[in-house]
């Protein structure tokens, strides 16, 4: 993975992961690698069983490279309070995520911040199953 | 223009002007009304409080189990949910099925059914018919990890002498006091019974005793019983919580499922059985 002026990685453990997927969470996503990432978004699918969304993220050299992020299911979202438009093309946004194990530009977001500061889709306190 | 168009184009116009006007407020967490929504878990309007009330009855009598319910079964580790002095035996061609699973080949990252008794993260109902009185049928609905249901025959018949080997199997069940009591047999193979991988086989009989034990509490006592995988059969206890509120929402598992060619690395079961690291 090439490093980006935007892209930092946090060494440190700590950030909550979500326990309500429909595939075993750690396996997919290295809760060790914790990522801050900032771009612009590009799509958004608002699909089971992950929605997801996509981001242009540019390097210093202004190399943009597009990451795919995957957010909890739709209706999980929309019981949050979110809806299928909460996201949208063009948002610029920052994103508290999980980078994915087989070092493709995929990672979990759990939580995306807008420039005026609102957080969406957090998921920090989302209800653990047993 | 009539009187009435006129009314109704006034009415239009202050519903766009409304409308905007719910766009043009200051950005707060949650924006009622836009449609970009928001929200946090702590909005009673998400996750709403289930009065402490004792379970609910059906005119007859019978106990009404009716309503929206989430969890009541294993979905990370089975054997988190052993009673006291219960105990998982895997007979060794089990032990080696469970031990070559990978997170990866988990059905229901592919998503398929979860079987019996696994629950998904998604909520679901229960539903019986007739409505009231003596139900011949109840239905377990589940929103995912697929879109589909149990069928639970209430009308007194019992289990056929064979039965093609299906995802949720053949399931019948009668009254015990307050208690459902659900006895299935006729599984497929295929499903598992949580991300460590538990494995069963055809053999497979499950026997489980549902207790409303209050409006917002259904408990779940499981007996696993399959001489195919395990050396004797064991009981876990599971507890769902009602969501008041709530209704089924649409699941389409499959339609963009992504994942499980980006599932690479070890699973929970890995990582909770590892051994600590030396000192």
């Amino acid at each position: 993975m090439r490093a980006t002026a935007a892209l930092i990685l946090i060494g440190a453990l700590g950030l909550g992961v979500p326990a309500a997927a429909h595939h075993t969470f750690i396996a997919q996503y290295d809760p060790n690698r914790p990522v801050v990432m900032t771009g612009t978004v590009t799509r958004v699918e608002w699909t089971n069983p992950h929605a997801r969304f996509y981001i242009d993220v540019a390097d210093d050299n202004g190399d943009v490279t597009n990451w795919n992020l995957e957010l909890a299911s739709p209706n999980v979202l929309r019981r949050y309070g979110w809806t299928g438009r909460s996201l949208q093309p063009g948002d610029r946004v920052t994103v508290d995520g999980t980078l994915a194990r087989d070092g493709s530009n995929m990672a979990n977001a759990l939580s995306i911040t807008l420039p005026d500061g609102r957080k969406i889709f957090a998921r920090e306190s989302a209800p653990v199953l047993e | 223009m009539n009187i009435h168009q006129t009314v109704y184009t006034l009415l239009a116009a202050l519903a766009v002007l409304a409308y905007g006007t719910s766009f043009s407020q200051p950005t707060g967490v949650a924006e009622a009304g836009s449609d970009r929504g928001g929200g946090n878990l702590s909005d009673p309007l998400i996750v709403p409080e289930v009065p402490d009330a004792p379970a609910p009855r059906l005119p007859d009598g019978t106990p009404d189990l009716s309503g929206l319910w989430l969890g009541g079964g294993p979905n990370r580790d089975i054997s988190q949910g052993l009673l006291p002095g219960e105990e998982i035996e895997l007979l060794p061609e089990a032990a080696a099925l469970m031990a070559s699973r990978r997170p990866q080949d988990d059905p229901e990252a592919h998503c398929l059914p979860t079987g019996v008794p696994r629950v998904a993260p998604y909520p679901w109902r229960i539903v019986q018919d007739p409505p009231y009185g003596k139900a011949t049928h109840l239905f377990f609905l589940f929103e995912g990890n697929i879109h589909s249901y149990r069928q639970i025959f209430m009308d007194g018949r019992g289990h056929p002498e064979y039965v093609d080997p299906t995802w949720y199997g053949h399931s019948i069940g009668h009254w015990e006091g307050a208690t459902l009591v659900v006895d299935t047999v006729g599984f497929n193979d295929r499903f598992w019974f949580d991300f460590h991988g538990h494995p069963h086989t055809e053999q497979l009989r499950t026997i489980e005793r549902y207790t409303r034990t209050n409006l917002g509490t259904l408990e779940n006592v499981i007996t696993i019983i399959d001489p195919g995988a395990y050396a004797k059969p064991f009981t876990v206890k599971y507890t769902a919580t009602l969501r008041l509120g709530w209704d089924l929402m649409e699941y389409i598992c499959n339609e963009n499922n992504q994942d499980v060619s980006h599932i690479v690395g070890p699973g929970y079961r890995d990582i909770e059985t590892a051994a600590p690291p030396s000192q």
